[in-house]
């Protein structure tokens, strides 16, 4: 290879610049095709959320103006509760999603308590399935990745990347080349997803692309199943397991924080089976009592928060997120756990 | 940062624009050192001064042992760097390694140790830029150059970042003309070097990530559930895995480095296509093979010393090699299982058919299939987190063990069908060395062929993989 500009660079630079050409304009092209099928099939393009976003939210807790307040929990929360009408709600206070679907919550809680930057208001979803030790760690991946792996070079990557799924269809795995090729192998087609996500990982779920009723039962099949799985409990082991707490509400308390338990609204299959496992006396009641350092809130009794329709029991159609959201930060002010 | 972020765009061409824009070559190389640190310090600015400092110590201790007349200062010298080099090493990837297998000898002596766990993260990249550091030492050392005087040069032989995290493992005679004697982008090379990177791009994100990397990983995930068909397309898609995933980091640094004028060595030929085991380590990570060769297996004694001892320095130079690729026994068993074939196929050529070694073509064929088959199943210990999976993942590689099932799903075809068309390659081009060959093709016949690979890595989204040789 030469290691300068000579005049026998030039055809060889002619050859290169030709065929660089005809390359961008095909890939371009192939690209611009299969955007404009997807979309002609009625797709739009989609945030991914992942453990990126997530650590991205999680920077976000140390830095920026107003006091941090993590919303942590599963899908509940990821998808009822609404981070920029909260701080426009809260303006004092920067609230950061650090919910994960699927995900109970407790690990993250246990990292922001460790966090000695962290000087902040947690707003933690509480369920009592979720509590059980067995699901303490299932928000740990997402803290180990946010602790050993994330850098500025992965959040300038997840930012470019967040762009482009913004605006592509294509840049969803759903609609890459494997994929197509196996639905054109197999016949069916992609998922019509119905939750659209945001870059700070709020999600809207969309229930007239879906049949709520068909949801609703599979929830309800999918919690019996869970419930069916569970290692055996009592409220007494339940709470005792749970004596850790105290450590994590009190360092955040000590940084000047607080520690906010929100039992998310329920309704139907979901909260007959949910009362049935774990009766609300015997597991939520005796921990608010335990923990006296904590604030306490149940939506369900709260008129303004259980007074939405959830579609399938359990999650707020996105309609519904702003007036959630507002009644939500209404009751947190008014019960003296947040001010505006 | 890795070449298959965006990131890695975005500073790929800042770097090329300024570096281009600089008049001066000590300026432009300034800038590339610098540049390379922020391209290591992306994954963790932490290790940062400890490959400055391996680096500077290396470089001061070469020319100590290049001043030294007297033999005994000399190897002093050596040993010196040895120890430190290897115990750097040591401490960040093997210290687990060693106290479990220490706590493991006490057990059998009735003795009860429990080795306190140190959450040590191992510096990306330190097997490749210590081996680097070894080789301009134990050069030096050798006599067979003068040391640089400039410590920017050195340093940046071994930071250069398009192979400062997972190779080619360049020598310094490699790189030293290349740093001393002014160099830019050409319009060929630029052309040739992002073809490169976007082949080497395919390779990682469309065959490595999206073909092979699924189907190996639920296999690896459940040995256990796996029918015969579907342990064989998991390890077949392992097979695939590695090497594309390796040679496309690999085809990446070497594009890398030629949009900016250096040469980097070739570091696969096609190894799928090996005939014999000997002929596999000439093509799979050659620039890692050739270190083993001329630092350790020479070093050891080579064939000088009797056929029994030749046998004897092959075993342990594939051990250490295997052992060089992890901390774990299932690495160890690896290196020694290519040790035994390469000791099999040496004692086979000289004792057994010395005459007949050049065989008919078919023959040859047959043995490449041999050899083929025999690497694809060593890969089992390479990839299994630990003996007893491998030994499952065997076992399922019987029909029976299992159910009889035969059912691939769509993926595992792909995985089966990708090998298959990666083997055929490797055997249409063999003999052929690629950017010569390519230098017959008619530019339309590259444009498309880059804009299919194009498109492809662009509709072949999903997370990021960090590249497997990362975490040697």
């Amino acid at each position: 290879m030469r290691s300068s500009t000579s005049s026998s660079d030039a055809p060889a630079g002619r050859r290169w610049l030709g065929a660089w050409l005809l390359a961008v304009a095909l890939a371009v092209a192939i690209c611009a095709l299969a955007e404009a099928h997807w979309r002609a099939a009625g797709y739009r393009p989609n945030i991914l959320d992942s453990r990126q976003l997530w650590a991205q939210q999680r920077e976000r807790v140390d830095s920026g103006s107003g006091v941090p307040l993590a919303l942590l929990g599963a899908s509940r929360t990821e998808f009822g509760i609404d981070p920029k009408r909260l701080r426009e709600r809260l303006p004092k206070y920067r609230p950061v999603m650090l919910a994960v679907d699927a995900h109970y919550p407790l690990a993250t809680l246990r990292d922001l308590a460790a966090d000695e930057s962290f000087r902040g208001v947690v707003l933690c979803d509480l369920d009592a399935v979720g509590y059980l030790r067995v699901y303490w760690d299932m928000q740990q991946p997402y803290v180990d990745y946010f602790h050993k792996q994330w850098t500025p070079s992965w959040n300038l990557h997840r930012r470019l990347l967040t762009d482009w799924q913004r605006n592509a269809v294509i840049a969803n795995p759903a609609f890459g080349w494997k994929a197509s090729l196996t639905h054109a192998l197999e016949g069916g087609e992609p998922f019509h997803d119905y939750i659209r996500y945001y870059a700070n990982r709020s999600g809207d779920i969309d229930y007239r692309q879906t049949d709520p009723e068909s949801t609703k039962r599979h929830f309800a099949q999918t919690m019996e199943g869970n419930i069916a799985a569970l290692p055996p409990h009592d409220p007494q082991r339940w709470l005792g397991d749970l004596a850790p707490m105290h450590a994590w509400i009190g360092a955040i308390a000590a940084r000047g924080g607080s520690v906010i338990f929100y039992s998310s609204p329920v309704n139907g299959l979901q909260r007959d089976a949910l009362q049935r496992v774990f009766p609300r006396e015997q597991y939520r009641d005796r921990l608010v009592a335990a923990f006296p350092e904590a604030h306490f809130l149940d939506a369900l009794d709260v008129p303004a928060l259980s007074r939405f329709d959830l579609p399938d029991d359990s999650h707020m159609d996105y309609r519904d997120k702003p007036a959630y959201t507002d009644a939500l930060a209404a009751t947190l002010v008014e019960r003296g756990y947040l001010s505006r | 940062m890795q070449f298959d972020s965006f990131t890695f765009v975005v500073f790929f061409a800042v770097v090329l624009c300024v570096y281009n824009a600089l008049r001066g070559w000590a300026a432009r190389k300034w800038f590339l050192l610098i540049a390379s640190y922020v391209f290591y310090a992306a994954w963790n600015p932490l290790f940062l001064p400890l490959l400055i400092g391996s680096a500077t110590l290396d470089f001061w201790i070469a020319r100590r042992i290049h001043a030294s007349a007297r033999p005994g200062a000399r190897k002093r010298w050596i040993v010196a760097t040895l120890l430190i080099n290897l115990g750097v090493l040591g401490l960040f990837k093997y210290h687990a390694f060693l106290l479990d297998n220490f706590a493991a000898l006490l057990a059998l002596a009735g003795l009860r140790y429990v080795p306190a766990r140190f959450d040590i993260v191992l510096p990306i990249g330190i097997s490749f830029y210590t081996f680097h550091s070894l080789s301009y030492c134990l050069d030096i050392y050798r006599g067979k150059f003068e040391p640089t005087r400039n410590w920017r040069d050195y340093a940046l032989y071994v930071a250069f970042f398009p192979q400062l995290v997972a190779g080619p493992i360049t020598r310094f005679t490699q790189m030293r003309e290349q740093i001393e004697t002014p160099r830019r982008t050409t319009r060929e090379s630029l052309g040739l070097g992002c073809a490169l990177l976007v082949l080497g791009l395919f390779e990682k994100c469309v065959l490595a990530d999206t073909v092979f990397a699924p189907v190996a990983d639920t296999f690896f995930n459940a040995v256990g559930t796996a029918h015969a068909a579907a342990a064989w397309s998991g390890t077949l898609a392992f097979s695939g895995q590695i090497f594309c995933d390796f040679a496309g980091y690999s085809t990446c640094a070497i594009g890398a480095a030629l949009v900016l004028g250096f040469t980097l060595p070739i570091n696969f030929r096609y190894p799928y296509a090996a005939i014999g085991f000997s002929d596999f380590w000439r093509r799979w990570h050659i620039s890692l093979s050739t270190w083993l060769r001329d630092y350790l297996y020479v070093s050891l004694g080579g064939n000088r010393r009797g056929a029994w001892r030749t046998y004897v320095n092959l075993m342990l130079t594939m051990l250490i090699g295997g052992l060089w690729h992890g901390a774990a026994w299932t690495f160890v068993i690896w290196g020694g299982l290519h040790g035994l074939f390469l000791a099999a196929e040496r004692f086979t050529r000289e004792r057994l058919l010395p005459a007949n070694w050049q065989a008919p073509a078919l023959l040859r064929f047959g043995y490449g299939l041999l050899t083929l088959l025999l690497v694809t199943l060593t890969w089992i210990w390479f990839r299994a987190p630990d003996a007893t999976t491998a030994w499952q993942a065997f076992a399922h590689l019987l029909p029976g063990t299992a159910g009889n099932g035969t059912d691939l799903d769509s993926g595992q075809m792909f995985a089966v069908v990708g090998f298959a068309l990666v083997t055929a390659v490797h055997w249409l081009m063999r003999d052929r060395d690629l950017l010569t060959w390519q230098q017959r093709l008619p530019a339309p016949v590259i444009g498309i062929a880059l804009g299919l690979m194009l498109a492809m890595i662009m509709l072949s989204p999903g997370d990021n993989h960090a590249f497997i040789y990362f975490q040697f």
